[in-house]
């Protein structure tokens, strides 16, 4: 990714956004009695789009707002999705997205990955309740959501930051010549 | 010159950890610090215009999900009315008679506490995570909420304020693992420690519970509000918290499981009072 002062605008006002939209609706709304969680699936597109330097730096300033807006300990939700962006980023210098179902199972994958590890997270800084069993559906259910969610973020994402895309299927289609007779 | 990007990269990421591993060992257990006090001045505007816009998105969204849970609810429900019923007469004289008692003791009928000052307040943000239960409403300092205010909303108790900035707070909510509320059974007054179980915000568990005091299904749970020398409960006497759904005796302990569902729905959270000033202010 090319990121030039313009396209790193685009970033910022399209993670501040994807915080404000996951603080103020998503985790506010229910479906099956838990909250969709869009942050992580933010994350891996910024990752799969950019590569682990655009993954990582994305995860840790929007760790980094979101603990800053609920006031919560700081470092923690930047930890575990700067890990999130650098696989997500990894994934995409290491191998090649053919099938357009890759965004979404990575982002249902991660969103599981990310959950674990603010529940190991706080299982180190020390915990004083009993966990329920339903902690295990909610997580199912929010990489199941995530990979719904995926989806849309990922192209909603590409189509925005298009411009600084070194390899973008799309683009170069159109940059190829037309062949007279061909 | 991949090397050295690689490299770089390798650093950047070093870095970061290091300094998320850092942030939270100088934050964790602190108070709100500069940067979150900075933070949430600028973006509280940006969260209530959020929260107001989305609004009418997220009641369509939540209908949908009360109407699949209302389905299962009913046959429940239907049971639960015929036994109100044959408790509303009975319910009826006693309101009378309490009533009457209560004009003549001349206290107060609120559910507010006296010395308590009820600010409203909207929630504006809620913690995405499973395993954090926290909400951020739209008053802070400036409208004289303080750190451990208790929050309530119609149904009952819902926490309490952990952190406060200027113009927001953030509220510690009952099912959050770090609450952890002084209660009694009533009628009996049987004291407890009301505890979340982490992932279900419709559950708490009232530890400490003797053995030897049964506690019965139904029974309401409110904060006991005790005040012994000098120290005092964070939560005055008799604010609802909620109902016992069951019980059980762990052989190898000396105390009884209760299990409490609390009146609140703690999901969905928009409007809530802060009850400022009291015993501690």
């Amino acid at each position: 990714m090319i990121v030039t002062p313009k396209i790193l605008a685009r970033i910022v006002a399209i993670a501040i956004a994807g915080v404000l939209l996951q603080l103020s609706f998503f985790s506010r709304v229910a479906f099956f009695h838990t909250s969709p969680d869009l942050l992580p699936s933010l994350v891996v597109s910024f990752g799969l789009l950019g590569g682990t330097m655009t993954g990582v730096v994305t995860g840790f300033s929007v760790g980094l707002l979101v603990d800053c807006l609920l006031v919560e300990p700081l470092g923690a939700s930047s930890l575990v999705l700067l890990g999130v962006g650098y696989l997500a980023g990894l994934f995409r210098e290491r191998f090649e997205i053919h099938s357009p179902l890759v965004p979404p199972l990575l982002c249902m994958g991660l969103t599981l990955v990310a959950e674990l590890g603010f529940g190991l997270l706080q299982l180190l800084l020390g915990f004083d309740a009993t966990v329920s069993i339903l902690v295990v559906r909610e997580i199912l259910i929010q990489s199941i959501f995530a990979f719904f969610l995926g989806w849309p973020i990922y192209l909603g994402l590409r189509r925005a930051l298009r411009p600084a895309l070194v390899e973008d299927p799309t683009a170069q289609r159109r940059k190829q010549p037309t062949v007279l007779g061909a | 010159m991949y090397r050295k990007q690689v490299r770089r990269r390798r650093a950047v990421l070093a870095l970061l950890i290091i300094g998320s591993f850092a942030l939270l060992t100088f934050t964790y257990g602190q108070a709100s610090n500069g940067l979150q006090r900075g933070v949430s001045t600028i973006f509280s505007p940006l969260q209530e215009v959020a929260n107001r816009g989305l609004k009418p998105a997220r009641d369509l969204v939540n209908w949908f999900d009360s109407t699949f849970d209302a389905r299962g609810l009913n046959s429940r429900l239907e049971a639960e009315l015929e036994k109100a019923r044959s408790q509303a007469v009975a319910g009826q004289a006693a309101r009378a008679q309490n009533a009457q008692l209560r004009k003549l003791l001349g206290l107060d009928r609120k559910v507010v506490p006296a010395g308590y000052r009820p600010l409203t307040a909207q929630v504006i943000a809620r913690s995405p995570t499973v395993w954090y239960s926290t909400v951020t409403i739209d008053v802070g300092s400036g409208d004289r909420v303080a750190v451990d205010d208790p929050v309530i909303d119609g149904d009952g108790l819902i926490g309490r304020v952990a952190e406060v900035t200027g113009g927001s707070a953030q509220v510690t909510l009952i099912s959050d693992h770090s609450s952890a509320v002084s209660a009694k059974v009533v009628p009996q007054g049987v004291q407890g420690v009301a505890k979340a179980e982490v992932g279900d915000p419709g559950e708490l568990n009232l530890d400490f519970i003797d053995s030897n005091r049964l506690v019965h299904r139904g029974e309401a749970v409110v904060t006991a509000g005790w005040r012994v020398q000098g120290f005092a409960s964070l939560f005055p006497p008799n604010l609802p918290i909620g109902e016992v759904t069951h019980t059980s005796i762990v052989e190898q302990e000396a105390n009884q499981q209760v299990h409490v569902r609390p009146y609140a729905d703690l999901r969905d959270l928009e409007t809530v009072q802060v009850l400022t000033g009291g015993w501690r202010g």
